[in-house]
């Protein structure tokens, strides 16, 4: 324990401490032969630096004064200083003070931080077979650096911010300097300044808190835990945002179609990559209004069946006691139970959940007459087809959205369904993400982006980036000359 | 006259057999035999072997030609007859060429009809096939000498094989007695086989795009002496499978003997065979129309990717206007009497001309 001079006692710096000892893990001693004190948290620091490094300097040279050791230990970004906030700052991440207890009570501060991190891992949501195999884990210095060395140029700037009363979560606003709208930067800083809160815990909490619209079921920025995937998107002129202890990097403007876009497809030929997602773009639709147009045709309209599909219909729905509506209902809401447990328990059992759930209570449900098989196919395929989108936060919203369409079916047959459509178009019109149009490049229509949307052009046609991004220089590359017309066969 | 192709444009030697025998191996083998036994009966095997050889002569001379010109035959035209003549000559040439391109588009639009789709339009199956067409040849020579390779290695070998179904229910009787026939009878004969055998005047045209083209000319020899032993190996099985009077009767006689093929997961053989001998045809149209193409940008320095397109229209609207088996018989009829004029007229014609001229121009 401290030995106490009286005026030592009043100082600040002993109040400090005695505020720290308070916690179990607090160390504060002082040193043999020497008036020194050392004082650290042991659970922040490395204690092979200060046995190794700190404490054999003292037994070598003896110093006299808080310089001597500032110049003669190993170690950089050592300073002397006597304010109490930034000695209070740094004691808590990592470092230890040295100081006398006579004197004007300065403290030379020494990091020694001892830092906890996951190994760089595969990308699990987002894995794909071919391409980098690096994701983001949960130590900002580290994703920073997966990022650094895919764009290795001075302009990569990080702004770094701090958030959160109680988390003092360290918040990095990564962009190009020269490409991305100054305009997107202000807003993104801004926002993260504004943010009042007291623990932030992921990359999430910020993306739902600087969304443009609060209570749209849309994430407005996207996430990824791809470290090639935001050095590309850096690339284009977007912002990417990083958050201490979160393995995701938000990253915006976005519109909805980058939501299907899978890095996958700038790894493949672009017309295989094409082809898949529109293929993908068809899940998410049929995903939507497959269970609401089976349940509007079937409960209204079962003239628009052929009478062959028709009777194939009957058979299978014969015994049902059930109306369209409550059987959908309760097959999509035991699929949501399925996916739902399976999430909540280890993959192990999940597996186990996945298997008795789909297969057994299936069988079982239509063998019971519960439900009939034809709906079970358009529910699982249904289900199937919104886990093709590549953002999983997307792939809840498609699952959920279907619910309205299935209740809007029920009341209004198809035009219900159409009607619901509109709703939801309505919401995306007006949706915006950094204050840049969602629906882009539909709407506003700008065919010039479609390159990369619907479909995706080969790299030699994305010379120019996209508009939505309004990059402040607008040329990726010199678009190489156009072939000569006046070729000819065997020439 | 255009400057001679760019090595990379140039294929080695020994291309000029799969070439030779795309040009000849083609749509025939399905129907020659008819018209020869119409002449010569259980001899008509004899008659192959002299058009094969009457060929391998033709070729030689060709060769000739072709080695002292060093250039393809529209340049040899004009040295020979000045640029009005000689182009005239290079015209008929190549009209003759492209005649055949039809005829074979048309033979086998009418085959698949008889066949496999009797309610198939001429017009539509004319604008698939001709739209494959299109996109070998825009592809270049080489792209060309790629499908005559491997449509060899594909038909060649199924068509071997489905000549051994017939071996049990063979007559070596037929063939007897050997020579009963005129040698009046023969030459006819031979006349007529010397048709399935044409094609080759393609030479003439892709002659330069061969490298060392001179030391192409045994691949050449080799080619049409594969095309005459596979005539003559049909010939003969024909002749022991069917009667006189059978074969006197069926249009496509090897059709006929694929039909007997019966493996216990398949029947009807010929279906296959007619689908895949599309390669076949492929290539000879393909042939025959480059030809025609880099004749006409010879002559009139056209672009061919432009005329292409022109001749494979003119092509697809002369197989729709030959609608009935008559008309189709009768461009054969006329192609087959052209061909002949072609192979024993007018190619020793050029060769002695040359030859003469050579000489006099020595002398002087």
């Amino acid at each position: 324990m401290l030995k106490t001079d009286s005026a030592f006692h009043n100082s600040e710096l002993a109040k400090l401490l005695e505020a720290c000892e308070e916690s179990a893990d607090f160390l504060s001693f002082g040193l043999q032969d020497s008036p020194f004190f050392i004082a650290y948290f042991k659970t922040l620091v490395k204690s092979e630096i200060i046995h190794h490094e700190v404490l054999a300097c003292f037994q070598a040279k003896k110093p006299s004064t808080l310089e001597e050791i500032k110049a003669i230990l190993p170690i950089e970004e050592v300073s002397i200083t006597d304010d109490m906030t930034d000695i209070q700052n740094k004691l808590m991440t990592g470092n230890l003070i040295i100081f006398k207890k006579e004197g004007n009570w300065n403290c030379l501060v020494v990091p020694v931080p001892s830092v906890e991190k996951r190994q760089v891992a595969t990308p699990e949501t987002e894995y794909t077979v071919a391409g980098p195999k690096e994701a983001f884990v949960e130590s900002l210095d580290t994703n920073l650096n997966l990022v650094r060395k895919r764009l290795p140029i001075p302009e990569l700037l990080v702004k770094e911010l701090m958030v959160g009363k109680l988390s003092k979560t360290r918040i990095a606003v990564v962009y190009v300097k020269g490409i991305a709208d100054p305009e997107n930067v202000n807003t993104v800083i801004q926002r993260i300044n504004g943010i009042e809160y007291d623990e932030i815990a992921d990359t999430s909490f910020l993306s739902q808190m600087i969304a443009d619209n609060k209570n749209s079921p849309f994430p407005q920025l996207i996430d990824t835990e791809r470290p090639d995937r935001l050095a590309a998107v850096l690339a284009e002129g977007k912002i990417g945002i990083f958050s201490e202890g979160s393995p995701t990097a938000i990253s915006g403007p976005v519109s909805l179609i980058t939501y299907f876009a899978a890095f996958e497809d700038y790894l493949s030929i672009w017309n295989v990559a094409s082809a898949f997602r529109l293929l993908r773009l068809f899940a998410v639709l049929f995903s939507i209004l497959a269970t609401s147009s089976y349940v509007a045709i079937l409960t209204y309209h079962y003239e628009m069946i052929p009478r062959d599909v028709l009777s194939l219909l009957i058979t299978s729905r014969g015994t049902i006691p059930f109306p369209p509506f409550l059987e959908a209902i309760l097959l999509e809401l035991a699929i949501e139970l399925l996916r739902e447990a399976g999430a909540r328990l280890p993959t192990k059992i999940g597996q186990t959940i996945g298997i008795v759930g789909g297969i057994v209570l299936g069988t079982a449900a239509v063998q019971a007459g519960l439900t009939s098989n034809v709906l079970l196919i358009v529910v699982a395929t249904g289900a199937l087809a919104s886990f093709t989108t590549p953002i999983y936060q997307v792939s809840s919203v498609i699952r959920l959205i279907r619910f309205p369409f299935i209740l809007f079916a029920q009341l209004l047959g198809l035009v219900g369904v159409a009607v619901c459509f509109a709703l939801l178009i309505s919401h995306l019109l007006k949706l915006t993400s950094l204050g840049r149009p969602f629906l882009e490049p539909v709407f506003p229509l700008r065919v010039e982006d479609f390159k990369d949307s619907i479909i995706r052009m080969p790299f030699n046609k994305q010379a120019l980036r996209p508009l939505q991004i309004r990059a402040q220089n607008r040329q990726r590359f010199q678009q190489e000359a156009l072939p000569k017309k006046d070729w000819d066969i065997d020439d | 006259m255009l400057p001679l192709p760019s090595e990379n444009r140039k294929v080695s030697p020994f291309f000029v057999f799969y070439l030779i025998v795309a040009a000849q191996f083609g749509l025939g083998v399905f129907s020659f035999q008819r018209e020869i036994v119409k002449f010569v009966g259980n001899d008509a095997w004899i008659a192959v072997i002299i058009a094969g050889i009457s060929i391998h002569v033709v070729l030689w001379m060709v060769y000739q030609i072709l080695n002292k010109g060093a250039n393809d035959i529209t340049v040899i035209h004009k040295d020979l007859f000045g640029p009005w003549l000689g182009g005239l000559f290079s015209l008929a040439l190549i009209v003759y060429l492209l005649t055949l391109a039809v005829s074979v588009v048309r033979s086998y639009i009418e085959l698949i009809q008889v066949w496999i789709f009797p309610q198939l339009e001429t017009w539509y199956m004319a604008l698939i096939l001709l739209a494959l067409v299109y996109v070998y040849i825009i592809g270049g020579f080489r792209i060309i000498v790629g499908i005559c390779f491997l449509s060899f290695i594909f038909t060649t070998p199924i068509f071997f094989i489905m000549l051994g179904f017939p071996l049990r229910h063979m007559q070596a009787s037929h063939l007897f007695p050997i020579f009963d026939h005129s040698v009046a009878e023969l030459l006819t004969a031979t006349k007529t086989m010397s048709y399935s055998l044409t094609g080759f005047e393609t030479i003439f045209f892709f002659y330069t795009f061969i490298k060392d083209a001179p030391k192409s000319q045994k691949w050449g020899h080799y080619g049409t002496a594969f095309s005459t032993i596979s005539y003559l190996v049909i010939m003969i099985v024909s002749l022991m499978y069917f009667s006189k009077n059978q074969l006197l009767e069926s249009v496509w006689p090897t059709l006929t003997i694929w039909q007997i093929a019966d493996f216990t997961f398949l029947e009807r053989f010929e279906f296959l065979g007619l689908s895949f001998w599309l390669f076949s045809v492929l290539n000879s149209v393909c042939l025959f129309t480059w030809a025609g193409t880099r004749g006409l940008k010879q002559l009139y320095s056209l672009k061919q990717k432009h005329s292409l397109i022109a001749i494979l229209v003119m092509t697809a609207v002369a197989a729709v206007f030959l609608k009935t088996r008559e008309q189709i018989d009768q461009l054969s009829s006329v192609m087959d009497a052209l061909s002949l004029y072609v192979m024993y007229a007018y190619i020793p014609f050029i060769f002695f001309y040359q030859m003469i001229k050579g000489k006099l121009r020595r002398t002087s």
